[in-house]
């Protein structure tokens, strides 16, 4: 795929590194830390403490914890959106905030909780607005972009809806849809913050299983941001735990999914079994 | 692909210059403008500068032969002064004298149709402050001179009659009217020395209720018929509080008549709430005069008269003349100041140039 | 898939720009005085080419400084009003918004009535007085426009709800200024102001006036459409946009200014007509869709030519009297938006 082999031109170097990086990471977190307050005369609210972590083309990196411990602060970090306090966040070398938006439309895609539509849409309308990025002023959209939604739609088993309003389709049906506008901007990353709150398990299932076919044949580097312990387990290649803005561990799946850990992280009972794969399984105490 | 881009860049250049200039096309081809018309072959007017009554220098042609009058004050001023074959076009809201009604029409006072006016060829316009300046100002680009009246009060209604008789050329119809206004004027001065003025409340509109302020001609009128009102407020029309009227207890309620007659005015007030705690309702003492009390024209004078009748009815009880005069408070026929209460004062002259009917 | 193509959208622009020929002719043929199409094609012409000696000066004047200054007016004014009615609403995240919401038009009513009370104190020519009203109301809503503005910031930058608010606090807290000054001041006609404020195109704006409104035309809509692919995503949410490679705050900067600037020439020139910016961006949605790159030409189409029936209309209707022609576009535009709103497109 040509978009690849681009370049961002105007983006920042790394400091300290004349662009030499290792070419197997494609996005490293480096001791990114993160305060916001609501009042800027009061003290910051919320803390994400330094977090670091590497993920390679290919890869599927779960970020896991309980409600409001930060995931979705580090993942708007990740995605360029907020500068961080500490730290940085490179993507192939390059600082994601400093990015321009252009640019960082080209390499980041999100897939997060929709705001309402305002207007009707069809769901073809909804995939080339990922190819916004790549366009020019006042231009219209050409033959490449029209293929390139397509083949998005055909990629995450939608192609039936392309002419549906987006407003007329089901949950599930339109979480398809948003994940094929975020294929259509061609990324690096794809960012998905709980792309499973509203789905069943058998759509929660379809979900990863497609993220996971995807990141492997289009070579995405995926971060899911998820509460979900099992769906992180079986599908996950890295797992960084955290609770209350502190990361308290990353690796692999079988290495962070320690009973103690877990317990201490969810405050409730839970066994851990590894399953055949040597992916572990999380399992609730029987019901008293 | 790069030969593509620039392509693209090419096709996008050529684009915007296309945008500027269709721009800049349509931003200047539309201010074509008529060049001044060709100066008729007949003799080219004189032209006279004359300042109006807002301070404004005004270039008049003269003579003035074709006048449209925007106010319908004024309209009944050009009637008062005979010039009614030179008015060629008035406000829908001129209807007095009756044959005003009849005059090519314009659109309102506040509204005017620009066109029907340029449609009317003429060579002066007059306003009063109840005309918008933006249609001022607009007659004014078109060429149009405009010649606008202010009085504040009764004398300067008088003078203005004059001014504007001056203005359109007719200095000895407006020094008779005015002078006969004046005469006017004087004799009830005269009649009304010794009397105590009234107490009153000049009601413009009763719900919310609006009163005159101190400042206007009508006021001054109200001084003139042996009245003083009870209001005292820097306002044009203020807006008064009920309570307000109450504490100040006025002697008289004053009407100026509308279509209904001025009885049915007083007995609709006497009805609403909170009205019965005024003397003068309780006591019906109320007057009604004609609407001319409303317009600075030269029936104002009539009106004030009436209303002196009515207030100082004791004033008037020793004149001979009296009988003649209607004692009931709605005048059904309001009439121009040219009927003499002195019959040796009689004009016939003056008479001849009375267009009203009455 | 039928993405919108440059041709359609020619097509498209094409069909209104003939409806609004259409509608030219006929408005420049009524009035109070009759012309014929044939004689009115014929004498254009004369003008073009110098030739008027042999018009009528008085038919000169109503057609060539009266009444096609007149049209032009409204179609500036129109387009001017829809394209930022359309501005607002994708800005503002909010169908129901129009071109005042913010309150351009009350502090350009602001601006207006202290001109009004300014200028019998200073000797003016009639036409630089002319120019004192569209001038303070231009200033008026320039204010306005930046009180709104640092009232809206929310953390640095424009927040949607916060500017609604801001808004319509300001309009509110002007209009009961104005409504002060028509009931105390004493001395002027501040009656014609309430004329003002319904909306007017019956006086013929001086010709800087009309060139200023028709530069600020092009190139504040010509910005807005730099940004017209922008909105679209805008429209589908704010974070969304800025993760699909959207400025957001230039974008919504840039649209804030230029609706603003749109709004404000066009108020400072004719008065708040109603209805224009809020009902012609829906109808043209109805037609054409919400993409705005069709959107706002046709919405420049469209409002011109509903201001120019609603105008003709209001200088015939009952002639020679003129009805304000902000209550034309009411009288119309009310039952519209019901059948509108009924269709839960609005």
């Amino acid at each position: 795929m040509s978009s690849y082999a681009r370049s961002p031109v105007s983006a920042t170097r790394p400091l300290g590194d004349a662009g030499d990086f290792n070419s197997d990471i494609r996005l490293s977190v480096e001791q990114v830390s993160y305060a916001y307050s609501a009042n800027p005369a009061q003290a910051p609210l919320f803390t994400l403490e330094a977090t670091s972590f590497q993920a390679r083309p290919g890869e599927i990196v779960a970020i896991l914890g309980p409600n409001a411990c930060g995931k979705s602060t580090l993942l708007k970090l990740i995605a360029g959106a907020l500068d961080p306090l500490s730290g940085r966040v490179l993507l192939n070398g390059f600082v994601t905030h400093a990015l321009p938006h252009r640019t960082r439309g080209q390499r980041i895609a999100m897939v997060q909780q929709e705001s309402p539509l305002l207007f009707p849409s069809r769901a073809w309308e909804f995939v080339l607005q990922g190819r916004h990025a790549y366009g020019r002023t006042l231009r219209f959209e050409t033959e490449e972009d029209i293929l390139i939604a397509r083949n998005a739609l055909a990629q995450v088993g939608a192609e039936h809806l392309s002419d549906r309003w987006m407003d007329q389709i089901s949950g599930g049906e339109k979480q398809r849809v948003i994940l094929a506008r975020a294929l259509a901007q061609q990324p690096l990353l794809l960012l998905l913050d709980e792309p499973t709150l509203h789905l069943d398990i058998g759509a929660q299932v379809d979900l990863l299983e497609t993220l996971r076919r995807l990141a492997s044949a289009n070579r995405y580097t995926v971060v899911v941001v998820t509460h979900e312990l099992n769906l992180a387990g079986q599908y996950a290649d890295q797992v960084a735990l955290f609770q209350k803005g502190k990361c308290l561990r990353v690796g692999t799946p079988a290495k962070v999914f320690q009973r103690e850990l877990l317990e201490q992280v969810f405050q409730t009972s839970l066994t851990v079994e590894l399953g055949s794969s040597g992916r572990p399984r999380v399992n609730m105490p029987s019901a008293k | 692909m790069p030969a593509r881009k620039d392509a693209r860049r090419n096709i996008a250049g050529v684009r915007a210059v296309a945008a500027l200039l269709l721009c800049g096309a349509a931003c200047w081809c539309p201010t074509l403008r008529a060049q001044t018309p060709a100066a008729s072959p007949a003799a080219p007017p004189v032209y006279k500068d004359f300042v109006d009554e807002v301070g404004r220098t005004v270039r008049i042609p003269q003579p003035v032969q074709r006048i449209i009058s925007l106010s319908p004050s004024l309209t009944e001023t050009i009637y008062a002064l005979g010039l009614q074959d030179r008015l060629v076009g008035d406000t829908d809201y001129c209807d007095y004298p009756p044959e005003a009604q009849k005059k090519p029409k314009v659109g309102g006072a506040i509204n005017p149709s620009l066109e029907q006016i340029v449609a009317l060829r003429p060579d002066l316009v007059l306003v009063t402050k109840l005309n918008r300046l933006e249609t001022v100002n607009a007659l004014a680009v078109l060429g149009i001179p405009s010649y606008a009246t202010d009085p504040h009060t009764v004398q300067e209604i008088v003078s203005s009659t004059e001014r504007l008789a001056d203005v359109l050329g007719v200095p000895e119809a407006g020094a008779t009217l005015g002078a006969d206004l004046e005469r006017h004027l004087a004799v009830l001065r005269q009649r009304l020395t010794g009397s105590v003025p009234r107490r009153v409340l000049f009601i413009v509109w009763p719900d919310p209720l609006i009163s005159v302020g101190k400042n206007t001609f009508i006021a001054d009128a109200l001084r003139l018929a042996g009245a003083s009102s009870i209001v005292d407020s820097s306002q044009d029309w203020p807006q008064m509080s009920l309570e307000e009227v109450v504490r100040l207890q006025p002697d008289f309620l004053v009407f100026a008549e509308s279509h209904d007659s001025g009885q049915n005015d007083f007995d609709v007030l006497a009805e609403r709430p909170g009205w019965r705690g005024l003397d003068a309702v309780r006591n019906r003492r109320f007057a009604v005069i004609s609407e001319a009390v409303n317009r600075p024209a030269p029936r104002i004078v009539s009106a004030i008269e009436d209303l002196a009748r009515q207030l100082h009815p004791e004033a008037f009880s020793a004149h001979p003349d009296d009988d003649k005069e209607k004692k009931n408070p709605s005048p059904a026929q309001p009439q121009l100041s040219f009927r003499s209460m002195d019959s040796s004062s009689g004009d016939p002259a003056l008479l001849e140039t009375c267009s009203c009917a009455h | 898939m039928r993405p919108l193509t440059l041709s359609r959208l020619l097509a498209h622009c094409a069909i209104l720009a003939a409806i609004l020929f259409v509608v030219v002719v006929i408005a420049l043929k009524l009035g109070a005085v009759p012309v014929s199409l044939y004689g009115l094609g014929r004498d254009l012409l004369r003008v073009l080419f110098r030739q008027t000696s042999q018009l009528s000066s008085e038919y000169q004047l109503i057609i060539f400084d009266i009444r096609l200054p007149r049209i032009l007016l409204g179609i500036f004014v129109g387009a001017s009003l829809s394209v930022a009615g359309a501005s607002f609403q994708a800005l503002l995240r909010n169908p129901l918004a129009d071109p005042y919401v913010l309150g351009v038009s009350s502090g350009a009513a602001v601006g207006a009535i202290i001109a009004l009370i300014v200028e019998p104190h200073l000797a003016l020519a009639p036409a630089v007085a002319a120019l004192l009203t569209p001038i303070g109301a231009f200033i008026g809503a320039a204010l306005t426009v930046t009180a709104v503005y640092f009232l809206g910031l929310r953390q640095g930058q424009i927040d949607s709800s916060t500017l609604l608010l801001a808004g319509i606090i300001s309009a509110s807290f002007l209009s009961a200024i104005i409504m002060f000054f028509m009931s105390t001041l004493t001395g002027g006609n501040y009656r014609g102001m309430a004329f003002w404020m319904m909306g007017d195109l019956s006086t013929p704006p001086q010709r800087i006036v009309s060139l200023v409104l028709r530069f600020g035309f092009f190139l504040a809509a010509g910005t807005i459409y730099t940004t017209a692919a922008d909105l679209n995503l805008l429209l589908a949410g704010e974070k969304e946009a800025m993760h699909l490679g959207v400025d957001v705050r230039r974008v919504r900067l840039v649209v804030y200014i230029a609706a603003s600037l749109l709004t404000g020439l066009a108020v400072s020139v004719s008065g708040a007509i109603g209805y224009v910016g809020l009902l012609v961006p829906h109808v043209m949605r109805l037609l054409f869709g919400s993409d705005h790159r069709i959107l706002l030409p046709t919405a420049a189409f469209g409002g011109a030519i509903v201001l120019v029936v609603a105008d003709t209309l209001a200088r015939t209707v009952v002639s020679p009297s003129e009805l304000p022609v902000g209550a034309m576009t009411a009288i119309a535009g009310a039952p519209l938006f019901l059948y509108l709103m009924r269709r839960r497109l609005a």
